[in-house]
C-alpha cells in the first residue's frame, strides 16, 4: 500500500469521480443555458440541445452500473435509491422526448446538416414545450437527490491545495 | 469494449423511448388539445425584460419583437446572445433550478435528521 502524506487523502479524488463531477456540472450548465431560449437564440439553442442529447447518452452510459444494480434491487421492500430511480426514469423519458421533438421541429440545425423532415405538426411543438417544462422540474430534483455526493466531491475538488 | 456495450444498451433504451413518443403521436395526435397554438414562446423584446407571449396575444404598439413575430418561433440572431436584457431569461431558469434544489436538499436533510433522532 502506498504511503501518502496526511493531507493527501482528503484531497485525492479518483479520476473517474473527477470526470463524473465535471461532466455532470457541464451538462447542468449546458442544460440551463439551452433551456433559456430567449438568452441563447435559436441557433445555439438547437445545437446545444443536440449536444445535450449526446451528453445524455454518455451520462447514462457512465452510470450504467448504477442503473443495472438499482433496477435489480427495486423489488426489495426497503431497497435504497427507489425514489432516485423513479425520478431518473421520468427524466429519461422527458429529456429524450424533449431532445427528439426538438430535433423534429428544428429550423436551423437540421437544414444546416442538409436534413429535411416533412413535418408540420403542432404536436411536436407542444410536446417540446411540455417536456422541456417537465425537465425543468426534474433536473434540479435529480441534482438535489445527490447533494451529499456533490457537496463531498465538490469540497475535495475545490479545496485549496497546500502550498 | 465494455463501454461500447453499455453505450449500445443505453442507445437501445433511448430508441425505445423515442418510439414511445412516435407511437404517442400516431395514436393520440390531439393529446395536447386541438385549439389554439402551441404553448407560450419566449420572445425577446428589445430594450425591455424578456417576456413570454402566447399566440394570439396582441402586442402593444411600439413594442418590437425579434424575428418571426407571433406566427412562429422567433428567430433570435446570434448577436442577441449575452445581451444584458436577455440575461433575465437565463437568471430566471437558474432561479427556478436553485429553488427546487434548495427545497429538495432541505427536505432531504430534515428527513435524515428525523430518522437519526428516531434511532
Amino acid at each position: 500500500m502506498p504511503v501518502v502524506s496526511e493531507s493527501l487523502p482528503l484531497r485525492r479524488v479518483a479520476a473517474r469521480t473527477r470526470l463524473d463531477f465535471w461532466f455532470d456540472a457541464a451538462i447542468l450548465v449546458g442544460y440551463t443555458i439551452a433551456y433559456s431560449y430567449g438568452f441563447t437564440g435559436v441557433v445555439i439553442h438547437e445545437w446545444l440541445g443536440i449536444a445535450l442529447g449526446v451528453a445524455l447518452l454518455l451520462h447514462i452510459t457512465l452510470h450504467w452500473d448504477w442503473v443495472v444494480r438499482t433496477t435489480g434491487r427495486l423489488l426489495r421492500p426497503r431497497g435504497p435509491d427507489k425514489l432516485i430511480w423513479l425520478v431518473n426514469l421520468a427524466l429519461l423519458f422527458a429529456m429524450t422526448l424533449c431532445v427528439a421533438s426538438g430535433i423534429l421541429i428544428s429550423r436551423v440545425a437540421l437544414p444546416e446538416l442538409r436534413i429535411s423532415l416533412p413535418l408540420d405538426d403542432p404536436f411536436w411543438d407542444r410536446a417540446h414545450t411540455l417536456t422541456a417544462e417537465v425537465t425543468l422540474g426534474l433536473v434540479p430534483v435529480h441534482v438535489a437527490l445527490r447533494w451529499r455526493w456533490i457537496a463531498g466531491v465538490g469540497r475535495r475538488l475545490l479545496a485549496r491545495r497546500p502550498r | 469494449m465494455r463501454f461500447l456495450r453499455q453505450l449500445a444498451a443505453v442507445t437501445a433504451i433511448v430508441a425505445v423511448v423515442v418510439l414511445v413518443g412516435l407511437a404517442w403521436h400516431h395514436f393520440a395526435p390531439d393529446s395536447f388539445g386541438g385549439q389554439g397554438g402551441p404553448g407560450p414562446h419566449r420572445f425577446v423584446v428589445r430594450g425591455q425584460a424578456a417576456t413570454a407571449v402566447h399566440r394570439g396575444v396582441k402586442v402593444p404598439a411600439g413594442v418590437e419583437l425579434n424575428g418571426g413575430g407571433l406566427s412562429g418561433i422567433p428567430s433570435i440572431q446570434l448577436g442577441d446572445l449575452l445581451e444584458p436584457v436577455n440575461l433575465a431569461v437565463l437568471w430566471n431558469t437558474a432561479w427556478i433550478e436553485a429553488a427546487v434544489i434548495a427545497a429538495v436538499v432541505i427536505a432531504d436533510a430534515g428527513i435524515r435528521k428525523r430518522r437519526r433522532a428516531r434511532r
